[in-house]
């Protein structure tokens, strides 16, 4: 386990569920482990944070929820995404990119310290 | 559409509630077995991995409240769980719990009952159409302009005739109530009927639901008759070719010519079954210009104010005064109808809603109290709570939630008080109040009820834990365990509030009393008769089969027959009970003597007509002359007997056997000289000439009310009289038995009534305030009993302990008092109108009232204060 984790950037716990379940609907702990898995072990998912975001995105609409069984045969409850929540992470996924762009501009080292110049 | 899922979503946490929380409980537990699984997959213990899975979590009580949260039921969950914990404290504290809901069931359930019934009597409408319009005409003399007497036929057809200010104006005679006798295969009914004018139905703007109302060539002796709705479903069997058939009536036999809608009925005369054609023509002969009998009323012409009717009215009675000499004196008046019909019973209403009003009040300074004590008995429960981390608001929530389950279980049982407290008015007030037929449940008042009654529990309930809240914790902590005399601040409050449950309680103690007072002397009135011992029942003799000579022979042999019966002293009959209102107010005049001629010699006096041995049987005495015997009939001398008042006014100076006057239309010799007798239960009297029925048959039917004195009131003379009757005539109906005692206090009844109100009203409050000197006193008893042992410890006399609580009650006592002197002196002159020898400030009813609120008092007080120095020093000082 890397020592250099890091807790989820505030506001893209959302996102970044929906992401994970655009490949395939995935029940609460699935979801967790491969948000973490995706972010190739950077981002610590906290686990408790995650089911309260889960219905609040079913209360808006973005996921549907069924109960089916395990590889290993227990009951768990899968989150599968709706319409609405296919639309939702095309306009965060444009959010984020033009947000991640303009942050990345900001942090680029053609701005050499100091010599900004209003 | 993401708003519906979101209502979807919250509806379905709600309704699902239970299956949400368990697969919500189910989910974190597979969550958790699948992170152990992974963690053992990654060679931690079996141990570590559960703990491991347990801590990345975060604890799953926090999840599922946070899931909650996000679900947006969180609220409710908290509310079911307060609301749980709120009625089990309450269940831990059932004397609380008891006396709360009591007071709350009391204070809405009475004024709910107490509104309706003012709604339903004096702010509803009359269910007539346009009832604004409608008025009722009387007249009175120039001497008494506040007397609603009855309109004479004259005057009647003359105000009919020339006043433009009226769209219609409606005749009834209503003043005898005499009813028919129907009969059908059960046996003879008596029911009752009411003759109308023309314009009756016009003027109450209601059409027959079948058939026609009554044609003007029909105001004569004409035999049509418009029947209810409830005669035609009895006797008509609901068919629909009634119109036409014959309905017989007292033998006669009448064309049914309309059938009434459901729900209709006259707005003075109750229980009206058939209405038939008033016969006019008496307004033809003007020496019926002083003969009063009808009741008027007329609807004014839209958009006319009663003013300019009023104008119109006086006009045309002035002329009649040029025109006619009969109509000389007098004039009429016009009132609105509805405040003509509750009109007698307004103040006895607008009393009730006073007092209840002030049960109300009581009521919510009582649970206002309650609600204190309460909150600082509770203050070390809820320092403790806040000091293990409650947050304030969420107590205050708690408490918000424990006031309003009280409350809404006070409404509960005050709808249930409401209901009974509605059908006990609509028993005790049945007959005396009008409109009571109409009283319904209001629910705005219901809820109005509960709205100030939760209010009081809430804002004085919510008081005392906001400061618990607000103080430190180790304060109240240190301050309770030590028991010291503290809280002083809340028990001034306490005791402030217990002044004013004394104060109102008084003013109820105060108005009991006046009625009480009123209602005593009323009853020991001297009426002038001796109404105990004396059975009365109507009598009436179908015109079909009795004229006016068979009706005089019958009441006279009636008499001599019922007065043979074993027990029976002596057996007469008359137009009208005495004692029990006006009746026929004819004009007299002198026609010998000193005022014969003259002004004076004329003026108004009660006319009865009796038959058999009446003076006896009823008490009056004879003063002078002789009563009526075999010789006073048809075609003899017109004789009268008359009240010496009558005589004191007519004939002063003289002696008035032998003089003349002329009343009723024919002149009479006076032969006799009684002793007065009263009109109403009041014991107002005026001047009676009596005419002897054998003499006067002719005049109308009279349908004597007979009385049968008896020696022995405890024997049931019933059946034998009606035996003795049905001897006479098989078909005749014994109506209305009862006692004459009764029958006068009848009128009496609407009194018995407010006072019943009242006094159950003075207990409730006697009670309340009762209870807040006791509590108040306790209370002090309790912060105080330590200090009361170190004293009784070293060695303070028991009773100078138990005096100086006494004295603490006494004083607060006193104090409300004194405020509730000053308030009932101002309140009580609003009740003048229903006092009777009574002043407002009766100082024998307040002297009273202080003695009993003073006793009260003092029992309230002697408990705390014998438990304030029964208390074992050692036990109160550990």
């Amino acid at each position: 386990m890397p020592a250099d984790r890091t807790e989820l950037l505030q506001g893209t716990l959302e996102m970044l569920v929906l992401r994970t379940l655009s490949i395939e609907p995935m029940h609460g702990w699935g979801i967790a482990h491969r948000i973490e898995h995706m972010s190739e072990d950077v981002f610590l998912v906290t686990q408790g944070s995650l089911y309260p975001a889960l219905v609040r995105m079913k209360r808006r609409g973005w996921l549907k929820t069924s109960w089916r069984v395990t590889e290993k045969s227990r009951r768990a409850r899968y989150y599968e995404l709706t319409a609405a929540g296919l639309r939702q992470l095309d306009l965060e996924t444009a959010t984020w990119r033009r947000a991640s762009a303009a942050v990345e501009s900001v942090m680029s080292p053609r701005w050499a310290t100091g010599s900004v110049t209003l | 559409m993401s708003v519906f899922s979101d209502v979807i979503e919250r509806l379905r946490s709600l309704f699902f509630r239970n299956r949400e929380e368990r697969e919500l409980d189910e989910e974190l537990r597979t969550h958790l077995q699948m992170e152990a699984d992974y963690r053992r997959h990654r060679g931690q213990s079996e141990r570590d991995a559960e703990r491991g899975s347990l801590i990345a979590l975060g604890g799953v009580e926090r999840v599922k409240d946070e899931v909650r949260d996000a679900r947006g039921t969180r609220w409710f969950h908290d509310v079911t769980s307060d609301v749980a914990f709120g009625l089990r404290t309450l269940a831990l504290n059932p004397g609380f719990t008891l006396v709360t809901l009591a007071t709350l069931a009391i204070g809405i359930g009475g004024t709910t009952a107490v509104f309706s019934t003012v709604d339903a009597v004096l702010l509803q409408p009359l269910p007539y159409a346009q009832p604004g319009q409608l008025v009722r005409l009387f007249q009175h003399d120039s001497v008494h302009p506040d007397e609603r007497g009855f309109v004479t036929p004259v005057h009647f057809a003359a105000v009919r005739l020339r006043v433009s200010a009226f769209a219609s104006t409606a005749a009834l005679a209503t003043y005898s109530e005499t009813g028919a006798d129907i009969s059908n295969e059960d046996g003879v009914r008596r029911i009752r009927i009411l003759p109308v004018s023309v314009d009756y139905f016009e003027a109450m703007r209601v059409r027959p639901a079948m058939g026609r109302g009554f044609l003007p060539e029909e105001e004569s002796d004409s035999t049509v008759v418009v029947i209810s709705d409830a005669l035609w479903k009895e006797h008509f069997d609901r068919s629909r070719s009634v119109i036409g058939k014959t309905l017989s009536m007292s033998g006669r036999p009448y064309a049914v010519v309309g059938v009434m809608p459901a729900g209709f009925s006259d707005p003075i005369a109750p229980a009206i079954e058939a209405w038939t054609s008033l016969d006019m023509r008496p307004a033809l002969d003007p020496t019926n210009a002083d003969n009063h009998y009808l009741s008027v009323i007329a609807r004014l012409r839209s958009g006319t104010p009663i003013g300019r009717a009023q104008a119109e009215v006086n006009a045309v009675v002035a002329a009649l005064v040029k025109e006619n000499p009969s109509a000389v004196g007098s004039r009429a008046r016009l009132y609105p109808l509805k405040e003509d019909i509750v009109g007698s019973s307004s103040r006895a209403l607008e009393v009730m809603l006073g007092a209840v009003c002030l049960v109300l009040v009581l009521v919510c300074v009582n649970v206002a109290n309650l609600m204190l004590v309460r909150g600082s008995e509770r203050s070390p429960e809820f320092a403790v709570r806040s000091a293990l981390g409650a947050e304030r608001g969420r107590l205050v929530r708690q408490l918000l939630i424990e006031s309003l389950t009280l409350a809404i279980a006070g409404a509960v049982a005050g709808l249930v008080v409401a209901r009974l407290a509605m059908s006990a008015i609509v028993v005790l007030g049945a007959g005396t109040i009008p409109r009571l037929e109409t009283l319904s449940l209001d629910p705005r008042l219901l809820v109005f009820s509960l709205l100030v009654a939760t209010a009081s529990a809430v804002v004085f309930g919510l008081g005392p834990a906001m400061r618990a809240s607000r103080t430190q914790p180790g304060d109240v902590l240190r301050d309770q365990s030590r028991s010291s005399t503290g809280g002083a601040g809340s028990l001034r409050l306490r005791e402030w509030l217990v002044v004013w449950q004394v104060a109102l309680a008084f003013v109820l103690l105060i108005g009991a009393g006046l009625l009480l007072s009123s209602f005593q002397r009323i009853q020991n009135v001297d009426l002038g008769v001796k109404p105990d011992r004396v059975l009365t029942f109507e009598l009436h003799l179908p015109d079909a089969r009795y004229d006016s000579s068979a009706r005089a022979r019958f009441y006279e042999r009636a008499a001599a027959q019922l007065a043979s019966l074993p027990g029976v002293r002596a057996v007469g009959g008359v137009s009208r009970l005495p004692g029990t209102g006006p009746f026929h107010s004819w004009g007299v005049r002198a026609t010998s003597g000193p005022l014969n001629g003259s002004k004076r010699g004329r003026g108004q006096a009660q006319q009865r007509v009796v038959s058999g041995n009446y003076f006896a049987a009823v008490g009056i005495r004879l003063l002078a002359g002789r009563t009526f015997d075999a010789r006073d009939i048809s075609g003899a001398v017109n004789v009268v007997v008359v009240s010496k008042s009558l005589t004191d006014a007519l004939f002063p100076g003289v002696n008035p056997i032998g003089q003349t006057i002329q009343t009723g239309g024919r002149a009479a010799t006076i032969v006799g000289l009684v002793t007065q007798v009263a009109i109403d239960n009041e014991g107002r009297s005026a001047p009676f000439v009596y005419h002897p029925h054998a003499q006067f048959a002719g005049n109308r039917n009279w349908a004597l009310t007979q009385v049968v004195a008896l020696r022995d009131s405890r024997r049931d003379i019933q059946p034998e009289v009606r035996r003795a009757l049905s001897n006479m005539d098989s078909q005749l109906v014994m109506y209305r038995p009862m006692m004459l005692d009764a029958a006068i206090g009848g009128g009496v009844a609407q009194r018995v009534f407010t006072l019943r109100v009242l006094m159950a009203f003075a207990t409730v409050a006697l009670l309340l305030a009762a209870l807040g000197i006791f509590g108040v006193l306790s209370y002090g008893v309790r912060l105080r009993a330590r200090e009361f042992s170190i004293r009784l410890a070293l060695g303070a006399q028991r009773g100078a302990i138990r005096a100086m609580v006494l004295r603490r009650g006494l004083m607060v006592t006193g104090a409300g008092i004194a405020v509730g002197l000053g308030a009932s002196a101002l309140i009580s002159r609003l009740m003048r109108s229903m006092l009777f020898q009574v002043t407002p400030l009766d100082p024998i009813v307040f002297g009273a009232a202080i003695a009993f609120m003073s006793a009260v008092a003092t029992f309230a007080a002697y408990l705390p204060a014998h438990r304030a120095t029964s208390m074992d020093p050692r036990s109160a000082l550990q």
